[in-house]
């Protein structure tokens, strides 16, 4: 009912809008007309960084040299061979590039296919570093194609730029390609796809364990926003009609940041009214540079205040208003309604030795972490993992879940050998676990965290995610997950949450909502990590019962490290001890309770004696 | 290559690479106290250059005088970014802090074309410093190019006594290793952090004086490139450490004018091999020459 009437409430937009731009000619002065294409094509740019930078979480500065790949694709496409036959002064031009000619609907595809290529050679490499790095090596590439671009002077023209681009983008061009892109990006962010992207920005580690291949999906990202910059860039071009390589400095892509940080970075409604807002003042910030005369009285123009007071507000807004006009939130139809609430409806499924692990050895340097563990899950149990801090816990279910590589040993899980995986296809293996210190990916809702874990079982590709009304699979599938999403949290008794962000939960919750997120993965193996860190006596009872219904209801085997003695003596079926990366004991809890060895490891030697004649 | 010349592009590469670690050994600082990248500082060191060419030539101050004026008018320039700018954003999310900085390096670089306007002005160099000496074998060397690298190394010298040999600097390595501990242990974290900008932005006054002499002239964008590219040495010395970032500078401006010099066609990419540098070494050795693995705790 929503879903169409907010349609048909979008269509009617569009068409005054369309209407709209069919009048401005007649309406507007050149003045504005050329603003109003600024808007859409700042858009488009903004769209496309927000989607690396505010969405994905990858701090790129190289926007402007993907821009000026696109525009001096196009412009090379559209330019006709006469007019390069007089630009080509200094060196002559490429035989084969004097007659290459195409239609300009054309030439703008292919320049954001362009970007996208360079784009995708960039982000091999530069995508495994992370944080400011990436910042830097990216500006670094945008100035490595401007300095390319100038010393190209046979392809490019050089440092002399290129005259005389056909105006081809006309209003509607240019906000025509902006309602596709548009489109396209809502409807991949709105299905599962936009919520792993914002999962790989919110928390790495834990998108990894929910079978996400987080480079994969950076790569992704990083390609598709550098086609929007090669398409914005050739739009740019084909308005301003003249181009040379000094108009893509890094100050365009701080003007790109700039929008996006004002609008809401994350917010795709936010790139479209920070579009607006940036272009427009930074349009009419002009007067400030020109000199006025107000009866007698002339005011010299000052060349640079309007740089100047254009970074003094990126300054204010950072500092005071740090998330922008939207924030991460978008606009919806939605907003001019009261809001109806959802309900949902339930299923499940069976090998016999689920994990074997045969002396499995973890070195750091001189450091054995963990020294020959040997140990055998069969299906069904409920094993522990106990011992004093520093003992190779964690350790040991960081190996095999894949985070780190055993310097030693086999891994094998469901009879294939995993030792070496990498976390997503150890997951999709089918196995998962939660963290010691709760990795939620906190901006999202407690029933996007759920969905985004399903998203490994899910079949679409990420190209259908643009036009879903075609691939109807997407829809379809995306409902399942939500389904199924709802279930799981009505079973572990958190669907009162399923709106709110999940970093607004109660520490319990957000425990119960880390092993549902686990879940949405279809494991067989699980495993918690300190399940009852933190939690009262009376919290810790609810967890004994919870775990053993995990394994009734879910088929689940579970491997748990806990300190809790209570819950483990409770819970477990199978005891294993390690003590500074040994293996010192095995059994039943009861065995375990009166093993010298175990309390001499908790306690110390003298504890040990004691322990014994008790 | 004559050996003659080949000691001229020696001394060449020398002081423009002891210029780019002068300027480095800031952001080294500061990233290493606040994970920031200081996108101003480039244009810290532009101010100096300015503050030395009003003094001598504007005022008509004697030499010395006026970079005792610049190098504290730089100072307190840097202070002031500091406190407006980046204090206020301490516990923000990191980015929010680096598009600040951005911010803050647009607004100096553009109030300085309001104050200054944008048209380069020439510095007159003192002749003490540019008349050539010659030595045997045909070698001629102005004092400039022997002054540079020495002035630098010995500044460097003197902040890393600072750092190893005195209490702040304890505290500043403190900080680098543990900004929240370090509070706990009554250290004046903010004090401590002020002082790292300010000798930061004292050395990139120091720096921006003598590429103002070198390169003799003076305008609001001269500290784009080559704060970028120092922040590159940084990073290719490894982050964090101030010998990495002078070894770093080093390398970074051999790298500049051995290959010009030995690959004359090759001028027009020269702005881009700090780039592909870096690319390099954060492929094969993120960590840089000196640097430390950070790892993130799962």
């Amino acid at each position: 009912m929503n879903r169409v009437r907010n349609l048909i409430l979008t269509i009617i937009a569009v068409i005054l809008f369309a209407l709209f731009l069919n009048k401005a000619p007649e309406l507007l002065n050149g003045y504005w007309q050329r603003i109003l294409n600024l808007i859409a094509i700042n858009a488009i740019l903004a769209l496309s960084l927000n989607l690396i930078y505010g969405i994905t979480g990858m701090f790129s500065l190289g926007h402007a040299g993907f821009m000026a790949i696109g525009a001096y694709v196009s412009a090379l496409l559209v330019l006709t061979p006469a007019q390069k036959n007089s630009m080509w002064i200094l060196e002559d031009i490429y035989p084969w590039l004097l007659n290459v000619n195409t239609p300009f609907i054309i030439s703008i595809i292919i320049a954001g296919l362009a970007a996208a290529f360079f784009g995708l050679i960039v982000a091999l490499p530069v995508l495994r570093l992370g944080g400011d790095y990436l910042g830097i090596a990216t500006l670094g590439f945008s100035e490595i194609i401007r300095i390319l671009i100038t010393n190209t002077a046979r392809l490019t023209n050089g440092s002399l730029g290129l005259k005389g681009i056909p105006a081809h983008t006309t209003l509607f061009m240019s906000w025509g390609c902006l309602g596709v892109v548009l489109i396209c990006t809502v409807c991949m962010l709105r299905s599962n796809l936009g919520g792993v992207f914002r999962a790989v920005r919110d928390d790495e580690v834990a998108a990894k364990m929910m079978g996400i291949n987080t480079f994969k999906i950076k790569v992704l990202a990083f390609t598709l926003g550098c086609f929007g910059g090669g398409l914005g860039g050739a739009l740019m071009g084909n308005l301003i009609t003249t181009i040379d390589p000094r108009m893509f400095m890094i100050t365009q892509t701080y003007n790109i940041l700039m929008i996006i940080v004002v609008g809401g970075l994350g917010s795709v409604t936010g790139s479209i009214i920070g579009s607006a807002l940036v272009t427009t003042m930074l349009e009419w910030l002009r007067f400030v540079e020109n000199p006025i005369t107000i009866g007698s009285i002339n005011i010299p123009g000052i060349p640079g205040m309007r740089m100047v007071i254009f970074s003094l507000l990126l300054i204010v807004v950072i500092i005071f208003r740090r998330e922008g006009i939207m924030g991460m939130r978008e606009f919806s139809w939605n907003i001019f309604f009261p809001k109806p609430k959802p309900k949902t409806k339930s299923k499940t499924e069976i090998s016999d030795t689920i994990l074997e692990v045969e002396n499995m050895k973890l070195r750091f340097g001189g450091l054995n972490a963990i020294d020959n563990l040997n140990f055998k899950i069969s299906h069904g149990q409920i094993m522990g993992l106990i011992g004093p801090n520093g003992a190779g816990k964690t350790s040991a279910f960081n190996v095999i879940s894949g985070f780190y590589k055993p310097t030693e040993g086999k891994i094998k899980f469901l009879g294939k050998s995993i030792g070496g995986l990498s976390p997503d296809e150890v997951c999709r293996e089918g196995m998962s676990r939660t963290f010691q210190n709760i990795r939620l990916f906190g901006h999202e809702t407690v029933l996007q965290n759920v969905m985004i874990g399903s998203r490994v079982r899910q079949k679409y590709q990420w190209w259908e995610t643009l036009m879903p009304f075609i691939f109807t699979d997407v829809i379809r599938e995306d409902e399942e997950a939500k389904t199924r999403a709802m279930d799981l949290l009505s079973q572990l008794g958190l669907d009162e949450f399923a709106d709110e962000k999940a970093s607004s939960l109660p520490y319990g919750a957000q425990r119960r909502l880390e092993i549902a997120r686990a879940l949405a993965t279809k494991p067989k193996f699980l495993l918690l990590d300190e399940p009852a860190a933190g939690m009262n006596p009376q919290e810790s009872d609810e967890l004994m019962k919870f775990i053993r219904r995990l394994r009734d209801e879910f088929d689940l085997t579970i491997l748990l490290i806990e300190h809790d003695m209570k819950v483990v003596m409770n819970v477990c079926d199978y005891i294993h001890v390690l003590d500074q990366g040994v293996h010192i004991a095995q059994g039943t809890p009861d065995e375990i309770k009166s093993n010298p060895r175990v309390i001499e490891a908790y306690l110390g030697a003298g504890a040990a004696v004691e322990g014994s004649v008790a | 290559m004559e050996f003659n010349i080949f000691i001229q592009h020696f001394i060449n590469a020398l002081s423009l690479g002891s210029l780019y670690g002068l300027i480095a050994v800031g952001y080294t600082m500061v990233y290493g106290i606040l994970r920031l990248i200081n996108f101003a500082h480039g244009d810290i060191f532009m101010l100096g250059a300015y503050f030395v060419y009003f003094a001598t030539i504007f005022y008509k101050l004697p030499w010395a005088f006026g970079v005792i004026i610049s190098i504290i008018a730089t100072t307190i320039c840097g202070l002031l970014v500091d406190r407006i700018a980046y204090k206020p954003l301490r516990e923000a999310p990191r980015i929010s802090a680096l598009i600040s900085a951005i911010g803050v390096s647009f607004f100096i670089e553009n109030f300085a074309v309001v104050v200054f306007t944008g048209i380069p002005r020439p510095v007159v160099q003192p002749p003490i410093l540019m008349n050539p000496i010659e030595f045997s074998g045909g070698v001629r060397l102005i004092p400039l190019g022997i002054l540079v690298p020495v002035v630098s190394f010995l500044l460097v010298g003197c902040l890393l006594w600072l750092l190893y040999k005195t209490k702040p600097g304890l505290a500043m390595r403190a900080i680098s290793f543990d900004i929240e501990t370090t509070r706990m242990m009554g250290v004046s974290v903010n004090k401590i952090i002020a002082l790292a900008f300010g000798l930061g932005s004292a050395l990139a006054a120091v720096a921006g004086i003598m590429w103002a002499l070198r390169y003799p002239r003076v305008e609001p964008f001269m500290g784009m490139t080559p704060g970028i590219k120092a922040f590159i040495a940084a990073v290719f010395g490894g982050i964090g450490s101030v010998p990495g970032a002078m070894i770093g500078g080093l390398i970074l401006g051999f790298v500049e004018i051995m290959s010009v010099a030995f690959f004359p066609t090759l001028s027009g990419y020269k702005d881009a091999f700090a780039f592909c540098l870096l690319i390099l070494i954060l492929l094969f050795r993120p960590t840089g020459i000196l640097g430390e693995k950070l790892e993130d705790k799962i």
